[in-house]
């Protein structure tokens, strides 16, 4: 009944010749009117009419003008529906373009399906194989030679500098101090020897234990590591925020048989600060009811560099203030930046050393109404020395020149007594000074003092400094909560609270994933940053007064015993060492490449080979 | 050609070129002054898991279809069939993604990236083409690749190139793919899949400018049959050197050539290799000394090439998002204008950190580094090999397929009188 498809009897040539050309002139004019549509429509503006924005103008100067409120809303719809009809256009004449395109492609298939192959023979059996290799040959030589020749000349010619200035990019977005470039520090040396150097002009005794022969800095002085970053400059490191970026830091050795132990070094008076380092030097400081110290030892022998003995500072109370053990008298970390360091003591006293002890600046602040003792570290942003001052009566943060000490600025805070320290940190946006008091978590900028943001979150006796990673500022007291603070819009939002593990003294560390938090009774816990989800909690058994700093991917948590747990900033919770110093320690550590710096009760330790 | 045909192709191309209004820019959010809240926007959620297997199942499925017609039946009409599916299921339907052309990006950037976890269907679909090439040839391009169908459609008119121009252009799929396995080992751009000529034409959705580079090539794929898949393609160059080891190729008489050289210009790829008779015979001494001769030109060829690749490797860098911020946000610093560009504010109000940016860019710089170093290698590599293989001349006798070069088209077999 059907005759069988044959696409060889579908249609003549001449007809399927005919439907090419048809559709494809039907394409072609679709085509024009496509591009007249799109033409128009890019022209068109529909968000910014003259005509509308007249009237919007019109508008706010008569905003109660209800009529032609409407009026623009109508011509506004208008112009909104005519901008998306044509753009419906384009759309349906593309499609109507891509029909007959393939009407035509299948009209000139079929006529060349049907027809029947007739080989073609060239006239003669021309074997030019090895003509055509001989000229490509010729064609790639000299073609590629040409090629290469050019990039080799620019490639001499390159510079290739980015690298390096990304580096110089990130040192001074990390670090918040200038002016690194013409720092130096001291060599080391051995040769010890005592002379007590009292100077004339000056009202300060001041004690030195001087490397003499090195007593001309000029010849002997060796560029100092350039920035904060390549040292541990203050409290939790650069920026307090405790995040270190030294390298292969050891993660064994044993205090009591002195395996891995460099060198240990008594220091003279009691002090609950951290070491700071630059360069060869470390600074600690120690104090008792009688005496203020300042030392500065060195960092590759341990040799005692020299001793300032604070004393005779204009104002200071002849009484030192009642203080509790656990806080001591020397609490606070001093803060260096290579021109000098910065220390500050229980009484209100606070001096500014140069590198080489000498005296640069030293006052009172006033003493501290403080119950337990001051014990907020110095931070340092620029050439300032940043100090926490929130005592019961004015609590204030303050600014002081790093060379004259004079105030540069000082901003009062509406807020409690509080322990912690300043943290300085670059959100990318700008550098901020991060602070928490009952009862608020506040941000200030370093160049004014002026507050940039503040969010209320957190009570009681405020002891743990924030953390801050990617954007998130985390926050923790003891009988208040653990805050999850996203800084970045104009106003921060809590992202998510916890009040399960709360710390009173170790401030908690942060990464862009985890944050670690310790409690001081021992118990440690990692939370997903962002959201807040627990992955692990560990119970070390013993109390934690410092606070963990990340190394490398790795937390360094320091108990009192002198215990060191070190352990992956991870989800899961995977031991790395619990190396012993044999002696209690409450300090938090300092790292420099391939080595780590302890404080014990008596000692200061240098720990790695 | 015939004039009729002629205008039409005019007409076609000028429409193809028309495509572009299908990318008109995206119209702006309105602004709302009274609290309203923009909706979300919604992304499209994945394609469902049984539809992914379905497309590896068409995709073994039609394999296999075209590998039985070709070897076995010997069908170049049924062979163009299949190609007709292959191009409206991959090509119309399924959007051009996934495909096994920009699936080699996927599989470097997993290679290198252990934390991009590779999805089944990535690996699939770049390995099982290689797989049934390795044994029967490329019988993945002659049709179940929807870029190679497209081409092959508009082929009405081929003709053949001199054989030198055809090595020449040969060389710019190896380098095609030394950078797209540069960009994509340094997760900084799928350049395939950006630079992909005809998915545009899939979609419906592309920049004029793809759309015209689409459009002249489907213009020249009329004379120059499938150019994308010869001068371009970098899935090519590896399928082309797969299927140099295929045991089972098509061959163009189904048993012996009696040289009858019917089909010497039937392939419209020029990927049929003439006997080189006798009288190439290169006696054995010359061939040795050729051979130690390129030894050594192939190693100096490839330092050279490498370093001088080594020294663009910050330009190279530019194109990965990361590092063209960092540059931005440096510059930005260092000049005086007021203005910040929109990258820079939407990055800084993410609230991510400069030190970071800086530092990862860094890292990428390193890696571009070395990958330029690889790449200017790979390509001294290439010129160095091409040279070899055209000094040093294969003895053939009859007429045979060109196992790298040839997409199993099977248009060359219709010409051989040899049918048993
Ligand atoms: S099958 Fe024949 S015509 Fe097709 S590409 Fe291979 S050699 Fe050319």
């Amino acid at each position: 009944m059907f005759k069988k498809f044959d696409l060889k009897n579908f249609g003549t040539d001449q007809l399927w010749n005919r439907i090419a050309l048809v559709s494809g002139i039907f394409a072609l004019l679709v085509c024009v009117l496509l591009i007249g549509n799109y033409i128009q429509v890019k022209k068109a503006d529909p968000i910014n009419m003259k005509v509308i924005n007249s009237l919007v103008e019109r508008l706010h100067k008569d905003p109660s003008d209800v009529k032609l409120r409407e009026e623009i809303r109508t011509l506004d719809l208008l112009s909104r529906k005519a901008y998306f009809t044509s753009k419906w256009q384009i759309r349906t004449g593309g499609y109507f373009v891509l029909a007959a395109i393939a009407l035509m492609v299948i009209s000139l298939q079929i006529i060349s399906y049907r027809k029947t192959i007739v080989p073609q023979l060239s006239p003669e059996n021309d074997d030019n194989t090895m003509a055509y290799r001989n000229k490509t040959r010729v064609f790639i030589v000299t073609g590629g030679s040409l090629i290469l020749a050019t990039a080799l000349i620019f490639a001499i010619l390159a510079t290739n500098e980015l690298k390096e200035k990304f580096a110089v990019q990130e040192i001074n977005e990390e670090t918040p101090i200038e002016n690194n470039s013409d720092l130096i520090t001291q060599a080391a040396d051995s040769l010890v020897l005592e002379i007590i150097d009292t100077t004339g002009t000056s009202n300060i005794t001041i004690k030195h234990t001087v490397a003499s022969a090195f007593t001309n800095n000029d010849s002997v002085n060796e560029k100092s590591a350039a920035s904060s970053k390549d040292n541990f400059p203050t409290f939790r490191g650069p920026g307090g925020n405790g995040i270190a970026k030294q390298k292969n830091i050891p993660i064994s050795w044993d205090g009591s048989t002195g395996d891995n132990i460099r060198w240990k070094t008594a220091i003279p008076l009691p002090g609950y600060n951290s070491p700071i380092i630059w360069g060869n030097k470390i600074f600690v400081t120690g104090a008792n009811t009688a005496k203020r110290e300042v030392y500065c030892i060195n960092r590759n022998t341990g040799a005692m560099i020299w001793t300032v003995v604070v004393e005779n500072i204009p104002n200071s109370p002849g009484q030192a203030p009642k203080v509790i053990a656990e806080t001591g008298h020397a609490a606070p970390t001093a803060a260096t930046d290579g021109i000098g360091v910065y220390a500050i003591f229980s009484n209100g006293d606070i001096i500014g050393l140069d590198m080489d002890g000498k005296k640069l600046w030293a006052e009172n602040l006033g003493v501290p109404g403080n119950h337990y003792g001051h014990s907020s570290s110095l931070m340092i942003f620029k050439d300032l020395v940043i100090v926490q001052y929130d005592q019961k009566t004015s609590p204030k943060l303050m600014a002081l020149s790093t060379k004259t000490g004079k105030t540069v600025w000082s901003t009062n805070r509406d807020v409690k007594i509080s322990w912690a320290s300043p943290v300085i940190v670059n959100t990318g946006k700008r550098t901020e000074i991060i602070l928490a008091a009952e009862p608020f978590v506040a941000s200030y900028n370093p160049a004014d003092g002026k507050e940039l943001w503040k969010i209320d979150c957190i009570s009681g006796e405020v002891g743990p400094s924030v953390a801050y990673a990617n954007g998130m500022v985390f926050s923790v007291n003891d009988y208040s909560k653990l805050a999850a603070i996203k800084i970045g819009a104009d106003q921060p939002t809590v992202l998510w609270e916890n009040t399960d593990y709360l710390s009173d003294i170790p401030s908690p560390v942060a990464t862009d994933k985890y944050l670690i938090l310790s409690t001081s009774y021992g118990l440690t816990v990692c939370y997903d940053a962002v959201t807040g989800e627990k992955y692990w909690e560990k119970e070390f058994g013993n109390n934690v007064y410092a606070s963990p700093i990340i190394a490398e991917g790795k937390v360094y948590l320091m108990d009192k015993t002198g215990i060191m747990h070190i352990f992956k900033a991870d989800k899961e919770y995977v031991s790395l060492g619990e190396p012993k110093l044999g002696e209690p320690s409450v300090c938090t550590p300092a790292f420099t490449n391939g080595f780590i710096y302890l404080r014990g009760d008596k000692n200061l330790y240098s720990i790695g080979k | 050609m015939k004039k009729s045909t002629q205008v039409a192709l005019i007409l076609l191309i000028t429409s193809l070129i028309a495509f572009n209004l299908f990318g008109v820019q995206r119209f702006p959010r309105p602004e709302f002054e009274n609290g309203y809240q923009q909706p979300e926007t919604i992304l499209n959620a994945p394609r469902a898991l049984f539809f992914e297997y379905f497309d590896l199942a068409v995709l073994i499925g039609s394999l296999s279809l075209i590998t039985w017609l070709i070897l076995k039946k010997r069908s170049r009409k049924a062979v163009f069939w299949v190609m007709i599916f292959s191009l409206l299921y991959f090509g119309f339907y399924r959007k051009g993604c996934i495909c096994p052309v920009g699936s080699l990006q996927n599989v470097t950037l997993a290679l290198f990236n252990p934390e991009y976890s590779l999805p089944i269907n990535g690996i699939a679909f770049f390995i099982i083409p290689l797989v049934f090439t390795l044994f029967f040839g490329r019988t993945f391009c002659a049709g179940v690749c929807p870029l190679g169908a497209i081409q092959d459609v508009f082929a009405l008119r081929p003709v053949s190139l001199k054989s030198w121009v055809q090595s020449l252009l040969g060389l710019i799929p190896f380098i095609y793919l030394g950078l797209a396995v540069l960009f994509a080992a340094t997760a900084s751009d799928f350049i395939v899949c950006r630079y992909d000529p005809f998915v545009g034409f899939f979609r419906h959705n592309a920049s004029f400018m793809m759309f015209a580079i689409g459009g002249i090539l489907l213009f020249i794929s009329v004379f120059i049959a499938r150019p994308y898949c010869r001068f371009l393609c970098p899935y090519g160059v590896l399928l082309n050197l797969v299927s140099r080891f295929s045991k089972k190729h098509l061959t163009i008489a189904p048993s012996a050539c009696i040289s009858c050289r019917l089909c010497e210009n039937s392939c419209p790829f020029g990927a049929i290799d003439k006997p080189t008779g006798a009288k190439f015979k290169q006696p054995s001494n010359v061939l040795v000394k050729k051979l130690i001769l390129y030894c050594l030109i192939i190693p100096f060829l490839m330092a050279v090439c490498g370093w001088t690749a080594s020294k663009y490797y910050e330009s190279f860098a530019k194109v990965n998002f990361k590092v063209k911020l960092a540059t931005e946000i440096m510059q930005s610093k260092n000049s005086e204008s007021e203005v910040i560009p929109l990258e820079i504010t939407a990055f800084r109000s993410s609230g991510n950190s400069e030190e970071v940016l800086f530092e990862e860019a860094k890292v990428i710089l390193n890696r571009f580094y070395l990958g330029n170093w690889f790449l200017g290698g790979f390509i001294g590599l290439v010129f160095g090999l091409t040279l070899a293989r055209l000094t040093i001349i294969p003895y053939k006798t009859d007429y045979t397929t060109n196992k790298g070069t040839c997409f199993s088209c099977a248009r060359c077999v219709d010409y051989c009188p040899v049918k048993e």
